[in-house]
């Protein structure tokens, strides 16, 4: 285990750079840049906002330079606010991505496990048919749709929460509740589903058959063998899910105005903010990498049989 | 599981809590007001703003030498109490009122001086300097790393008197200053802290109100400036600007009473918003239109360009289409004071059979699959499947609908010119005819269809040099004739009209006006 | 579970008598028309196929065919002009009042218009054969037809869901089951590849792309490949970790010591019994590929207007669902009917592939 755990610290570093260094030119072959303006810059003020970021030297000096700002932690200012450097940027928004990210995972994981064991149980009964129902409805539903619709009846037509905004506005934790229920909606899904089927699967596996014939109780079977052994695929699909929820919620912020890291993300690339697309793509791929470490890591513990040699 | 069951009664209960102890803030202090601004403000740094969120900030934090009169647009006193224009109009010459920073810092003529060399120094970068240097004497040429700081020509008579040379008499200069591109700055922060003067911590303004707090992306609020000179005539205590570009949501939130004012109108809702009386609507100067790209064949025909314009059915665009009250145009000029527009060809469907079929492609036949660019939203792709479709019905031709997302739009359009057909708006800096017509001269970064008619160049040129009256107007028209019926470069649709949502029964000192510019320290509560 | 005789190569069951051998798929095939919802499902996709694909050729409206007096009217039975002449009336009221109440020019303006609207129906009705026609789920913003629009949207978007849906089970199997069964150096090269698709920016990517290409020359194919780049990275560390999981199972041990070569393992042993997560997994990514293409379209990539997918009608609808909800409901049910259908088509097949049950049911 230790073995493996040191080749794969090892092989990150240089992903990381490889991603890091990639991205760099690539966004620079996209078409305009962070000063495309409808009502064109003169070129004289173009060389003046170009010498100040530094973006008249050459590309290669760029990145070294930006490398260097990289290993002091300085991910550089911001071209589009100004105001702000990526730092500060990143760091006001992530919280709040990783807050409404990890409730919103906590529950569909919590619901889609509830409904995907109901469903393994009572496969092809109605309970199941009712169940999978609401997952394929889940998942087959856009959030653009799901959001909206949700303001409508609950904030305009019942008028029991506040249309949009985030904790700290006056409607306080209110403000969560329809993000959230938004947001989860096809993790729960996917969660629901993957873990009927392979439950069902485990339900017919040997070891299972072994743990009835020995009559230990159904309920002892479910929680200790059942469950463990089919979490596996839910668990692999949470390392991309957690990274994706946190990063790819562009709709939900958008709907109910988070100050969140998706925004950011879409804006940036529309806009060529270099920097902060950088930004973002470093912080991104060290949450992705970090995650589905962990998620290789829970494999051992899940599942006995598995070992890394 | 016991201990998340618990975590999650934790929150409820902290919810609940947060809510019963939130209750009506603020009315022991004074009057709240809550805007919806469309996008996150990307600077406050007035040398460096663009764009119309930035503006609504600005107006409530600083306050350049003169203001926008909130019903005309026009320039009101502002920190200069009065001003006078000289005998030649090439010169103006401002008096200062007594002001202060909101540190008290007292403001005089030099302050003015030194935050206008600011705004034009190359080091700073400032994408709006180049309106200052269309008016100002040697601004151009400093800014462009060609003239010396001391050869602008700006001046501190006094203490309290400042004086601007002009590059020749024009008579929208002192209404182009209302713009945050001629806006006083702090000099004294600035100088000592460079560009962390716009931290919160250091922030100093001018304006009726005064930077509370800026949560990036969540909210910007703002409180009433005790040093500003007229506060005892500002009212709201509080404004806070909102960062939506949800049009659906912020239509949504000013429905539910959660905002005071909005501009974000959802155009598929155009008829249920058209009924409600908080709905405010007033025409804009800008104007909505096609560019042709004049070095491509076939539109380097004149008949092909104006078959194409007379086709069109402006009225039914904007009666069944847009619907927001838009005004269906044949020109590229709004109406102004003093400005009657070129009137272009109307729609003849007719008319333009023939002229097509003379450029050689009866009933379209022959006529090349071209395709017209746009960026993606949902109101231009209306108006371009609009387009497709008469030109179809009336000209017998096809032609492709391409949208590309806005970066790679304006480099399509505006720099490869890699385009047949494509969309664009204007919308007026100043009010004056010639901030329409300037960016057609050849060699303007905003020709985008590279139209070149000397004639034409000559006109605009020729009015930049006259004093103000009906004589320069009528040369303006002229070249406007010259861009939309002898030539014929653009397809003008109709122009913009400025949909807000705010109750102006609730609400006094809001009015509509053209450049949609108000002013915050004339909004008050209806008694 | 059959075994093999060495010997003869054929299946023997736990007593060591000889077995029929039935193949894989023919057996599936059995069990899946016994399963009454996945036969369902079958004729629903089916069905779908036949009317989009055979639109052309199908007595459908005009999908691009503006008629600017039936603007967005709801779902009927009745003629058009029936129905236009109706929602005229009903805005004239509600003009009228709103004029009482405010006064503003701009509606006196509109109710002429509607007026005039009005006189040219009545005048119109009888003469125009475009007023007979029936629009049975409602038109759009410029008079078009729904129902033509949602069944030609659903060509791009059926299309995108099954390209999306193969290319991803099939890259996903190959390299999951290579990185999960050999391991070491192979796993590890694999996975920091998975990991690097998925930091890299993918819009800056499809802009990049698209760039290269000359304006207004939108190849499908190119829409194909965006949707394909992304689509397998998930599923391939799904596969991976089935096959991580089952790599050490007692059947797999067997087989290996019987001396099975690796290929048979991982496609005979590994990957049927891994089938059934593929399955699932492949299924709930379908909407997510047909939720891409409406947002690259928005990039500019995939059908241009005035042609439509299920994604960019569903968009498109939201924006005007507090006035016209039949915009949003049309796409929105045909869409979802489909995905249904497919999620238990999809779970047929999971259960019909599933080895364990094979020569039990």
């Amino acid at each position: 285990m230790s073995r493996f755990i040191v080749r794969r610290l090892l092989s990150v570093i240089p992903t990381f750079f490889i991603i890091v260094t990639l991205s760099f030119f690539l966004i620079r072959l996209a078409p305009g840049g962070p000063f495309s303006r409808e009502k064109k810059i003169p070129p004289e003020i173009m060389a003046n906002i170009m010498a100040k970021y530094h973006m008249d030297e050459p590309l290669l000096n760029q990145y070294f330079r930006y490398i260097g700002d990289v290993l002091k932690f300085d991910l550089g200012p911001s071209y589009r606010y100004k105001d702000h450097s990526v730092n500060d940027l990143l760091g006001a928004a992530f919280p709040v991505s990783i807050m409404l990210g990890t409730m919103a995972l906590g529950v569909a994981l919590l619901l889609g496990t509830l409904v995907g064991v109901t469903s393994a149980l009572n496969q092809n009964k109605w309970q199941d048919y009712a169940a999978m129902s609401v997952a394929v409805l889940g998942i087959s539903v856009p959030l653009f749709v799901i959001g909206p619709v949700l303001m409508l009846v609950f904030a305009l037509q019942l008028k029991w929460l506040p249309t949009s905004g985030w904790i700290n506005s006056r409607a306080g934790w209110k403000t969560v509740i329809m993000p959230i229920a938004t947001l989860m909606m096809p993790y729960f899904a996917y969660i629901a589903r993957l873990s009927r089927g392979s439950i069902i699967e485990v339900l017919r596996s040997d070891y299972v058959r072994t743990a009835r014939a020995k009559g230990l109780k159904e309920r002892v079977v479910i929680a200790k063998h059942v469950l463990k052994g089919g979490m596996l695929p839910i668990v692999t699909y949470l390392g991309p899910a957690f990274s994706g929820i946190i990063i790819g919620s562009l709709a939900v912020e958008q709907i109910f105005v988070i100050p969140g890291i998706g925004k950011i993300f879409v804006q940036s690339a529309l806009n060529r903010d270099y920097t902060v697309i950088m930004g973002e793509v470093i912080v991104y791929s060290l949450i992705l990498i970090a995650a589905n470490f962990v998620v290789d890591i829970l494999y051992g513990l899940l599942d006995p049989r598995i070992s890394y040699k | 599981m016991k201990r998340v069951l618990s975590g999650l009664l934790l929150i409820v209960l902290a919810a609940t809590l947060v809510v019963s102890c939130g209750g009506k803030a603020g009315t022991a202090k004074g009057v709240e007001f809550v805007m919806g601004n469309g996008a996150e403000p990307q600077t406050l740094d007035p040398s460096k703003i663009q764009g119309v969120p930035e503006h609504h900030i600005y107006m409530a934090l600083f306050e350049g030498l003169v203001g926008y009169d909130p019903k005309t647009s026009l320039a009101t006193p502002g920190l200069a109490s009065s001003w006078t224009i000289s005998p030649a109009g090439d010169q103006i010459t401002f008096k200062l009122r007594k002001a202060t920073w909101s540190d008290g810092t007292k403001i005089t003529a030099q302050t003015v001086v030194d935050s206008w060399l600011r705004s034009l120094d190359p080091a700073t970068a400032s994408e709006y300097a180049y309106m200052m240097g269309m008016v100002v004497k040697g601004a151009a040429d400093y800014n462009g790393g060609n003239g010396a700081k001391e050869a602008v020509a700006i001046r501190a008579l006094d203490e309290t008197t400042f004086q601007a040379d002009l590059l020749g008499p024009m008579p929208y200069a002192v209404d182009m200053m209302a713009h945050y591109a001629f806006a006083v700055l702090p000099m004294h922060v600035i100088n000592a802290k460079g560009d962390a003067w716009i931290k919160a911590e250091n922030f100093v303004c001018n304006g009726p109100y005064k930077l509370l707090e800026w949560k990036p992306q969540e909210s910007l609020s703002v409180v009433k400036n005790d040093k500003y000179w007229d506060a005892k005539n500002v009212f709201l205590s509080k404004i806070t600007f909102l960062p939506i570009d949800d049009n659906l949501t912020a239509y949504n939130k000013f429905k539910a009473g959660e905002m005071d004012w909005s501009y974000g109108i959802p155009l598929d809702l155009i008829d249920e918003v058209k009924l409600r009386p908080d709905y405010q609507v007033s025409p804009q100067v800008a104007t909505y239109y096609y560019i042709f790209n004049m070095t491509r064949k076939p539109f380097t025909d004149i008949r092909v360009r104006r078959a194409l314009t007379m086709a069109l059915d402006k009225q039914e665009l904007v009666d069944k289409v847009t619907k927001g009250g838009q005004l269906a145009t044949t020109s590229m000029v709004p109406v102004m004071a003093g400005y009657t527009p070129a009137k272009g060809p109307d729609f003849n469907v007719e008319e333009a059979r023939k002229l097509l079929a003379e450029a050689g492609f009866p009933d379209g036949k022959g006529f090349p699959k071209t395709p017209i660019i746009y960026n993606t939203s949902s109101g231009h792709k209306k108006i371009a499947e609009w387009v497709q479709e008469s030109w179809k019905k009336n000209l017998g031709i096809d032609v492709t609908l391409v949208n590309q997302e806005w970066t790679t739009f304006l480099d399509t359009r505006s720099n490869a010119h890699d385009f047949d057909i494509a969309r664009a708006g204007w919308v007026g800096d100043y009010l004056d005819p010639n901030t329409f017509l300037d960016m057609f001269i050849i060699g303007s970064g905003n020709n985008d269809g590279l139209y070149a008619n000397p004639e034409y160049d000559a006109l605009v040129k020729k009015a930049a040099t006259m004093k103000a009256g009906p004589e320069r107007m009528a040369v303006l028209q002229q070249a406007e004739s010259f861009l939309i019926t002898k030539d014929q470069a653009v397809i003008p649709f109709y122009h913009y009209v400025s949909q807000d949502m705010i109750d102006t029964t609730k609400w006094d000192g809001w009015y509509p006006n053209p450049l949609g510019s108000h002013e915050w320290k004339y909004i008050t509560l209806k008694k | 579970m059959p075994l093999l005789d060495k010997k003869t190569d054929k299946a023997v069951n736990e007593f060591n008598q000889y077995v029929k051998p039935v193949s894989l798929w023919a057996d599936a095939w059995k069990r899946l028309r016994r399963n009454k919802m996945a036969v369902l499902g079958m004729w629903i996709v089916g069905a779908y196929l036949v009317v989009t694909f055979g639109a052309s050729v199908l007595p459908f409206h005009s999908y691009t065919e503006q008629q600017m007096l039936h603007v967005n009217l709801p779902p009927s039975l009745k003629p058009a002009g029936v129905v236009a002449l109706g929602e005229h009336e009903k805005r004239r009221v509600d003009l009228k009042e709103a004029i009482e109440r405010s006064g503003r020019s701009d509606l006196k303006t509109d109710l002429e218009r509607v007026d005039a609207e009005i006189i040219q129906l009545k005048g119109d009705m009888d003469v125009n054969p475009v007023h007979k026609r029936v629009y049975i789920l409602g038109t759009d913003y410029l008079g078009r037809d729904m129902l033509a629009r949602t069944i030609y949207g659903g060509q791009i978007s059926i299309m995108i869901g099954l390209i999306g849906t193969l290319t991803a089970a099939f890259i996903g199997i190959v390299l999951g089951s290579l990185g999960g069964y050999l391991g070491g150096w192979v796993d590890n090269l694999i996975g920091r590849f998975v990991d690097l698709m998925y930091s890299l920016p993918y819009m800056l990517i499809v802009i990049i792309i698209m760039s290269m290409l000359p304006t207004g020359s939108n190849s499908i194919f190119v829409l194909y490949l965006a949707i394909a780049m992304i689509s397998w990275l998930t599923i391939s560390r799904v596969v991976r970790g089935q096959i991580i999981s089952l790599k050490n199972s007692e059947f797999v041990e067997a087989a290996k010591s019987m001396g099975a070569s690796s290929n048979r393992i991982i496609f005979r042993h590994l990957l049927p019994n891994s089938l059934g997560i593929i399955i699932i997994y492949s299924t709930l990514q379908f909407p997510s590929f047909i939720m891409n293409e409406s947002f690259l379209s928005f990039l500019g990539l995939g059908v241009s207007a005035p042609q439509a997918s299920w994604g960019t009608l569903v968009s498109e609808g939201v924006q005007g669902m507090q006035l016209y909800p039949w915009r949003l409901l049309v796409p929105a049910v045909a869409m979802t009917v489909f995905l249904f259908a497919m999620n238990f088509l999809g779970d047929g097949l999971r259960d019909a592939l599933d080895p364990q049950s094979k020569n039990r049911s």
